[in-house]
């Protein structure tokens, strides 16, 4: 397989914005009044959700194509996206508890958004249990691609019934959108590093899992 | 006509295979059974409590025998490919799907009949059999929702090398609306709360008509070989 030239140039588009986007993070956007450092992971934690979803709707559409078309290149899609989806859904369940224990002086509460993204990441982890008790290719993919559709279409619905779950409950006083200018626009630029990030994971992923797949073909022709 | 009539064919054949097998059923029931008696244990049910935690004590029944139960019938089919002689007669798949909902509901059903039953026994709790009317549309549309979602997982789940025990890990997180739903509704009309039942109902019917859509569509790419 030819070098992948996406891969190298995301690479190297990386190299640039990574470090410049920490160093946005930590040196450029001001301090926040109240809540003060801590505040610093929403820039993270918002471009770790934002790339989760961007992944998991890309596990969706790779999952109908799949089924349409036959093709397992749309199943490598869909594992490969699955995976990046599930490394930020963690990164993002992480990344809130800690912000959450100095600002809410909990590392977790039910809140409605919270649960919501626990019960994804719960549905993707059984989307991998599922994949590794298959041993058959085409079955393995055309049995995930079903789990990757209904995984994603129960999420609105879960949005919904915790939202509702939680409205009989007090309500957790959510800060307002008034953000600050600087603080703006270095949340747009971590919003781009991060989306280039799971761009280039998934590409990554994807072309690996291509990679193998090539080598589970040549071992059997040298089997038979 | 014909496929509601493939559809209660298969129906009549979960019924009579279990009349004469007693495997999923009784199993069903002795979990339910010996879930409640472990509630009894692991919290306070005093008479105080008992109408609080009910709603509680019984979807985790309700959902665990369920568990159980759903996946012992696609096991069933699973089986020395059992279902592959239903794939070649003229039925469809989707009326395979329909008539495996089907009995799976009628199970699902029998058994919260014989949990609510003992639930009232064993923790002098009748007023669950009075109010029985009101929480009927609650516990209908949830159960469908179990076995929407269920008869299709199950059947995926027996796919793998893991075979059922990986049901829950995929159920589970996709029934929570239903799991919610049927709590909380169940949880209103029991204890006279403010908030209304009705949305709780909604939801259940809308997660309802969205899987039984959704699994219509999908069911045959899981059984197809």
């Amino acid at each position: 397989m030819k070098k992948n030239k996406t891969i190298s140039i995301l690479f190297f588009l990386l190299l640039v914005m990574m470090p410049l986007d920490f160093y946005l993070i930590f040196k450029v956007a001001p301090t926040e009044r109240i809540m003060g450092d801590v505040q610093r992971i929403f820039y993270l934690h918002v471009s770790l959700a934002s790339g989760a979803f961007l992944a998991f709707t890309c596990t969706f559409i790779s999952s109908i194509i799949f089924l349409w078309k036959k093709n397992l290149v749309w199943d490598s899609a869909a594992s490969a996206s699955a995976e990046t989806g599930l490394l930020f859904a963690t990164l993002v369940l992480i990344t809130g508890s800690l912000w959450a224990r100095p600002i809410w002086n909990v590392w977790w509460t039910w809140d409605p958004r919270l649960l919501t993204v626990l019960i994804l990441w719960f549905i993707y982890v059984g989307y991998f249990l599922f994949r590794g008790g298959i041993a058959d290719r085409f079955k393995k993919a055309q049995y995930s691609a079903v789990i990757g559709i209904i995984g994603y279409i129960d999420i609105p619905v879960i949005r919904y019934a915790t939202k509702w779950w939680k409205s009989i409950h007090p309500l957790l006083t959510r800060e307002g959108g008034g953000l600050n200018p600087v603080m703006k626009n270095v949340m747009f630029f971590s919003l781009a590093t991060f989306l280039v990030l799971t761009v280039f994971l998934f590409f990554f992923r994807f072309r690996l899992a291509r990679i193998e797949e090539r080598l589970q073909k040549l071992k059997k022709l040298t089997e038979d | 006509m014909k496929f509601a009539g493939s559809a209660i064919a298969i129906l009549k054949k979960d019924i009579l295979l279990e009349l004469r097998g007693k495997e999923s059923l009784s199993l069903m029931l002795f979990l339910s059974l010996l879930l409640l008696v472990i509630f009894n244990f692991a919290l306070d049910t005093g008479k105080e409590n008992v109408s609080s935690l009910a709603s509680g004590i019984l979807w985790v029944v309700f959902t665990f025998s369920g568990i159980l139960g759903m996946g012992r019938t696609s096991m069933a089919e699973r089986d020395e490919d059992a279902y592959l002689s239903i794939l070649f007669s003229p039925a469809s798949a989707e009326s395979f799907y329909i008539g495996k909902v089907l009995s799976n509901l009628l199970f699902l059903v029998i058994m919260e009949i014989f949990t609510l039953l003992f639930f009232a026994i064993l923790y002098d709790f009748e007023k669950i059999i009075s109010m029985l009317p009101q929480l009927l549309p609650g516990l209908l549309l949830g159960t469908l929702g179990f076995s929407l979602v269920g008869t299709l997982f199950s059947f995926l789940t027996t796919a793998s090398r893991y075979g059922e025990v990986l049901l829950p890990f995929l159920y589970l997180p996709v029934v929570v609306p239903i799991i919610l739903g049927g709590v909380s509704s169940m949880d209103i009309i029991l204890n006279g709360k403010a908030g209304g039942a009705g949305k709780w109902i909604q939801i259940m019917a809308v997660f309802d008509v969205l899987y039984f859509a959704v699994s219509l569509l999908l069911f045959r790419y899981i059984i197809e070989e």
